[in-house]
C-alpha cells in the first residue's frame, strides 16, 4: 500500500473542518539509532468500545501494553514501554495520546520490526490504524491494520 | 442555493409521484455501454474546455479510488461539478444518468442530493453540504470497446461503473443518507428506504438463528474508504484500502443462505437485489445472476449486529457472498448528532472497478 494512498493522505484539510463518526487511530514512528519512539493517537470514542470488551482494568498505559507489542522479523520480542499519556482534541474528537518506546534486543537493528497491535481493532471491526513514519519531508504511510489483521511488518523508509 | 434546490425538487417530485419502488426491478436506463457513451459525448459537446478537463481523467488506480463518503469540505473532488452546469448541460447530464441508472439508481441520486441540500439549512459549518456538490467524471475514453469508467458522486453517493471491463463493474458503490427521513415542501423522502427495509427484514428473520449475530462493534461500514483525522496534516477518505481482503472460513460471518428456510432465503434475495438495483440492468443483471446462482447464493453468509430494526447506532447488517459484499450500518448523524444516519456499501470481491484497476 500504496503510493496513491500516501498522496491522498497527504492532501490537506483544515483542522476542525468536520467531525467523522468513526475516527481512526494513528501510530507515528520515529526510527532512532537504538530504538523506535512512537506516538499513538487513539480516539476515545472507539477506545471505549474496545475497553468495554477487555475489562481487565488498569489505566490506558496498562491496557496498551496488553495490546501492543513489537518483535524482530525473526520473532525476538522487543521491549515496549509507555513513557506518558496525554489527552488531546482534534477535529472535534477526543484522543488519548501515548508516547511509546520500542527497543529491540541488543545487537538487533531498530530499522525493521513486526508491529503487533489490536488495541481498538480487536473489537471495532471497521477501525483502522494508520502506521506512519515521521520524516522531515512529511509522514510516510507504512501500512494499515484492521481486524482481523493485528500484525504489520514495518521498516524505516 | 435556491437555484440548486429547485431542479432537484422538480426531479424528486417526479420520482416520488411514481409507485413505491421495491428496487427489485431494473426499470429506467439499461446501462448499455454504447448508449451511455453516446450520452457522455452529447454532454461533452456542451462543455467548455475547462469543464472537459474536469470531466476527463485517465483510467488509473489513482483516479479510480478518488471517491469518498465524506463531503467536499473534507475530501475535495475534482470532477465536473453538477451544481455548476447550465440548464442545457444539466439536461444532458440528466440524459446520461438516465442512460446509466435504473429508476432506483436515479431516485437515489436525486434524493441523496436533496438530503444534502436539506442539511445546508441546519448545519452552517463549511463542510460542503450541498446537492450541487456532486460530481461527474469519465475515466478513460467513453466508447463501445475499450474499458472506461463513469463516476458520479459526492458526500453520500459514489457510483463507480465500469464499461467494457474484464468483468461487469458496478462497484464500489457507496450510498448513505443523512437525514434518514426528511420532508421538503410537504413531500417525505427516505432515500434508503428500500435497502434499509430489506436488510432490516432479513436481520429480524435470522436474528434467532445460531451464528447470525456478528461479534464486535461496528461504527461504520467495514470495507469503505479509509479515514484519518489525526494531526500531522494527514487525511484520507478515499478508497486507499483497495484491493480489499475479506473474511475467510466459516467463523463469525453470520449464517449461510443454504441453512435458511424458503421465506428467509427470499428476504436474503430481496436484500441483495435492493443493493444491486441501482445501475442499469446491463450492468447489474450479470452480477445479480452470479450472486443468485444457486451454489453461490447458498454459500452466501448473512449476519447482523445491534438492532435488527436499525433503531440504534452500531446496528449493522451484512451480506457476504463468494462475490457480493453488502453492508449497512447505523451511525450518529453529523448535522444532528442526536439523530442517526445510514452508510451502506456494495462491493464485488472480483469485479470492483470492472477488474480493470491494479495497484
Amino acid at each position: 500500500m500504496r503510493r496513491a494512498g500516501c498522496a491522498a493522505l497527504l492532501a490537506l484539510f483544515s483542522a476542525g473542518a468536520v467531525t467523522h463518526p468513526a475516527p481512526n487511530s494513528m501510530l507515528k514512528l520515529d526510527f532512532g539509532a537504538s530504538g523506535v519512539r512512537a506516538e499513538y493517537w487513539v480516539p476515545v470514542s472507539e477506545l471505549a468500545y474496545a475497553r468495554a470488551a477487555d475489562p481487565r482494568g488498569g489505566g490506558f498505559a496498562d491496557y496498551l501494553l496488553r495490546h501492543v507489542a513489537a518483535e524482530s522479523p525473526g520473532g525476538a520480542p522487543w521491549r515496549v514501554s509507555v513513557a506518558g499519556v496525554r489527552e488531546a482534541t482534534y477535529a472535534e474528537h477526543a484522543y488519548l495520546v501515548a508516547d511509546l518506546s520500542l527497543l529491540p534486543p541488543a545487537g538487533v537493528s531498530p530499522r525493521a520490526f513486526v508491529l503487533l497491535d489490536d488495541a481498538v481493532t480487536h473489537e471495532v471491526r471497521n477501525h483502522v490504524v494508520y502506521v506512519v513514519a515521521r520524516r522531515d519531508a512529511g509522514p510516510t504511510l507504512l501500512g494499515l491494520l484492521q481486524y482481523p489483521t493485528r500484525r504489520l511488518e514495518v521498516a524505516a523508509p | 442555493m435556491r437555484a440548486a434546490v429547485l431542479p432537484l425538487l422538480f426531479m424528486c417530485a417526479a420520482a416520488i409521484a411514481a409507485p413505491a419502488q421495491t428496487c427489485r426491478q431494473a426499470d429506467g436506463g439499461h446501462g448499455d455501454a454504447v448508449a451511455v457513451a453516446a450520452a457522455v459525448r452529447d454532454l461533452r459537446s456542451l462543455l467548455s474546455e475547462s469543464q472537459r478537463t474536469a470531466l476527463d481523467k485517465p483510467l488509473t488506480y489513482d483516479s479510480a479510488i478518488q471517491w469518498s463518503n465524506l463531503p467536499i469540505g473534507v475530501v475535495p473532488r475534482t470532477g465536473l461539478r453538477l451544481g455548476d452546469l447550465d440548464p442545457r448541460q444539466t439536461a444532458a447530464a440528466r440524459k446520461l444518468f438516465e442512460a446509466a441508472l435504473s429508476a432506483c439508481g436515479l431516485k437515489l441520486l436525486d434524493e441523496v442530493r436533496l438530503a444534502d441540500d436539506w442539511l445546508t439549512t441546519y448545519d452552517k459549518r463549511p463542510i460542503g453540504w450541498n446537492g450541487g456538490n456532486y460530481y461527474l467524471t469519465v475515466l478513460g475514453e467513453a466508447g463501445a470497446k475499450s474499458p472506461w469508467m463513469l463516476q458520479v458522486g459526492g458526500h453520500h453517493l459514489a457510483y463507480n461503473f465500469t464499461f467494457n471491463g474484464h468483468l461487469p463493474g458496478a462497484t464500489p458503490l457507496f450510498f448513505g443518507s443523512e437525514p434518514i427521513r426528511f420532508e421538503v415542501k410537504g413531500v417525505a423522502y427516505q432515500p434508503l428506504d428500500a435497502q434499509s427495509s430489506a436488510m432490516s427484514k432479513l436481520a429480524a428473520a435470522i436474528a434467532t438463528r445460531a451464528g447470525a449475530r456478528l461479534s464486535g462493534t461496528f461504527t461504520d461500514v467495514v470495507k469503505g474508504v479509509v479515514v484519518s483525522g489525526v494531526p500531522g496534516k494527514m487525511t484520507g477518505g478515499i478508497d486507499t484500502g483497495f484491493p480489499q481482503s475479506y473474511p475467510a472460513g466459516t467463523e463469525d460471518r453470520g449464517v449461510q443462505v443454504g441453512a435458511l428456510d424458503p421465506a428467509q432465503r427470499q428476504l436474503a434475495r430481496e436484500a441483495l437485489e435492493s443493493f444491486a438495483s441501482f445501475p442499469g440492468s446491463a450492468i447489474s443483471a450479470p452480477l445479480l445472476a452470479a450472486y443468485l446462482e444457486p451454489k453461490a447464493f447458498e454459500a452466501t453468509y448473512v449476519g447482523y449486529a445491534g438492532d435488527p430494526a436499525l433503531g440504534t447506532k452500531g446496528s449493522y447488517i451484512r451480506i457476504d457472498g463468494p462475490r457480493a459484499w453488502m453492508e449497512l450500518v447505523v451511525q450518529p448523524a453529523i448535522a444532528h448528532p442526536k439523530e442517526l444516519h445510514y452508510h451502506a456499501l456494495w462491493r464485488d470481491k472480483q469485479s470492483d472497478y470492472g477488474g480493470e484497476i491494479r495497484h
